[in-house]
């Protein structure tokens, strides 16, 4: 699968050279392996820390018997709370989009509509707009509404860069499978709806699934609206790490542990989609 | 929807229960039953499909053009904490922009984030075409590696800027405790007004040039290999051959990359909150951040929004140009 590249010169080389260009690809390896090992540094640090006793965090001691003091006294000090809240805004923000947005991915594309590009742009716009201008209004707004301080405000605010990922991401799939199969369908009876549930949707379950993940990681990391928008009850774990960060005298490994632990699922996830994690990353901009 | 409920079984046994237009064709009866047919399936489907539709767009309208709509309001009066009901008024409606363009600290603010954004992205851009190459000469071992490349920019922005809190805090940050062992002891970083944004640019461009660096490696293998072959056999070398082959493919992937880069600085956020807050004084103060200070830490909100209006107009300018070159990229591959 890996492409061939252009410094592999023209075939029927001399034995010679040829074992030079092999010589100048195991630097080419070994330096690209070095540069990995400086770029994961700072990340790998942190993650060592977690496992550190409290009174060793900042020993620059590589060998040392891991524990799992700091992960215990995050559980203490009820970061479990606000972890259970970020995971629940995250699937209720995710869902929500999926059920909202991948019927109108499917209909913008498979109904030529005189205004559909119109809306397919204030769909991709709506990523390129930056949170304060949408959290001002949504302070006010829930302000008013007690809406602050609660999951759902969350979940609603999320919707903003969620529906517009599913709209954009899904409208690709369904683009790329044929409406032959669904005419077959529309002729044995099924209406568009029920071709679109037994056919068209378990044909584009790879990128259901690419996208339901996309949204969880994107709601998952979000900081800036979760800062504003909860005070105590809906904290959500990225905001609970700041919160420790201002507490004097917080142990270092603890906020490490934090970090770990909430880096986790987007690290498992994020290898289950990056092939489509481009596409969600510049999702707004680029049309083909 | 109940699936099996439009599912007529009977129709599966006699037959198309819908004549194709096709099928119909020969006699003029037939030919107008199916026109007819056809006007009818066009409205159905488009209710159809309107239906699909409609609830997405009701709700994207309420969160996103309502919004909108009210920040650009909001913007026009002199809003804020001390007093919510009374300055719900309208006499002077420029006065925040007024204010705006006499007030230093946001014209600092905006130069500020022109440097960080100009810098930064520069960079990422360079680190990103560097690493994108080299892993795309090496082996199969090294492609496989290319996914831990990409840990900086999927992990939650908050652990980044924890990740370079660490870093950072003398206390606790092994970069300080070694460069003291080899006796090169550094202050802060974060704390010296003078290098605080570069600190920032550091852990920005940490976590972003995976991004340059999956957009290039992607164009990288669509180059075709008949130019670069040639040029190889005609004694090019392997500079000449990037550098007058490879990079042109690459221009425009480099250009979008930049822009995107930059609209996203932007909102540069948690990475300022965590190591900075803005400071030393004000030397890491972006405009966003500015925003959200006046909006949520001195609860002006009719000020913090003019300054949201202002940013929303220059992204918007950005995002125009990045739909146009996005469109160009495209017409390039289709020829």
């Amino acid at each position: 699968m890996h492409a061939e590249t252009w410094h592999h010169a023209a075939p029927a080389l001399p034995v010679w050279q040829r074992a030079v260009q092999g010589a100048q690809r195991h630097l080419l390896s070994t330096a690209a392996v070095v540069v990995l090992m400086v770029v994961l540094l700072p990340f790998l640090w942190m993650v060592q820390m977690a496992f550190r006793p409290a009174g060793d965090a900042l020993s620059l001691d590589l060998v040392f018997s891991p524990t799992l003091e700091a992960f215990a006294g995050l559980w203490q000090d009820n970061f479990a709370r606000s972890f259970g809240n970020s995971l629940l805004v995250s699937v209720l923000s995710t869902g929500l989009s999926l059920l909202l947005g991948v019927p109108a991915a499917y209909a913008l594309s498979r109904w030529r509509f005189k205004q559909r590009r119109q809306v397919a742009l204030w769909v991709l716009c709506t990523r390129m707009a930056p949170p304060i201008a949408f959290t001002i209004p949504f302070f006010l707004a829930f302000r008013w509404l007690g809406l602050l301080d609660s999951v759902w405000g969350l979940v609603l605010v999320y919707l903003t860069f969620n529906l517009a990922i599913v709209i954009w991401m899904m409208q690709g799939f369904f683009e790329a499978i044929p409406t032959a199969l669904e005419e077959a369908a529309w002729m044995d009876g099924c209406s568009i709806w029920s071709a679109f549930w037994h056919v068209t949707l378990p044909l584009t379950r790879p990128g259901l699934v690419a996208t339901a993940v996309l949204c969880f990681i994107f709601s998952w990391s979000d900081f800036f609206f979760a800062l504003i928008l909860t005070r105590t009850q809906a904290v959500t774990a990225p905001v609970a790490i700041v919160n420790f960060l201002q507490y004097d005298g917080w142990e270092w490994t603890k906020i490490a542990a934090a970090g770990t632990l909430v880096m986790l699922p987007v690290l498992l996830f994020t290898v289950l989609v990056r092939k489509y994690l481009v596409h969600g990353l510049t999702a707004g901009g680029v049309k083909d | 929807m109940p699936p099996t409920a439009s599912l007529a079984p009977q129709a599966l046994d006699t037959g198309p229960a819908r004549p194709l237009p096709s099928q119909a064709r020969g006699k003029p009866a037939a030919a107008a039953a199916s026109r007819n047919w056809q006007r009818n399936w066009q409205r159905e489907s488009a209710r159809a499909y309107g239906l699909g539709l409609a609830p997405a767009l009701v709700v994207l309208a309420a969160i996103t053009l309502l919004p909108l709509v009210t920040l650009v309001v909001v913007s026009l009066t002199p809003l804020s904490l001390t007093d919510p009901a009374a300055t719900f008024h309208f006499e002077q409606p420029a006065g925040n922009y007024a204010q705006l363009l006499q007030d230093q600290r946001f014209v600092d603010s905006l130069w500020v984030q022109a440097k960080l954004s100009s810098v930064s992205v520069l960079l990422q851009l360079l680190v990103g075409l560097g690493l994108a190459l080299l892993l795309h000469s090496s082996s199969r071992v090294v492609a496989g590696l290319r996914t831990f490349f990409l840990i900086p920019m999927v992990l939650p922005p908050i652990v980044v800027a924890l990740v370079w809190k660490i870093i950072y805090t003398p206390d606790i940050s092994p970069m300080h405790a070694l460069l003291e062992q080899w006796g090169w002891p550094l202050r802060s970083l974060i704390a010296n007004p003078d290098t605080a944004l570069w600190a920032i640019v550091a852990a920005d461009v940490w976590q972003w040039f995976p991004f340059t660096m999956l957009m290039v490696l992607a164009q990288l293998q669509m180059v075709p290999r008949d130019p670069v072959d040639a040029a190889r056999i005609d004694g090019a070398n392997r500079w000449q051959v990037f550098v007058y082959i490879v990079l042109p493919y690459l221009q425009r992937t480099l250009v979008v990359c930049a822009l995107f880069r930059l609209i996203d600085s932007f909102k540069a956020f948690p990475l300022l909150y965590v190591l900075t807050n803005g400071g030393p004084g004000t030397v890491t103060e972006v405009t966003n951040f500015y925003g959200f200070i006046q909006a949520f830490n001195f609860s002006y909100w009719g000020y913090g929004s003019a300054i949201a209006v202002v940013m929303l107009a220059i992204i918007f300018v950005l995002s125009a140009l990045v739909s146009r070159l996005g469109r160009a990229k495209g017409d390039a591959h289709a020829r």
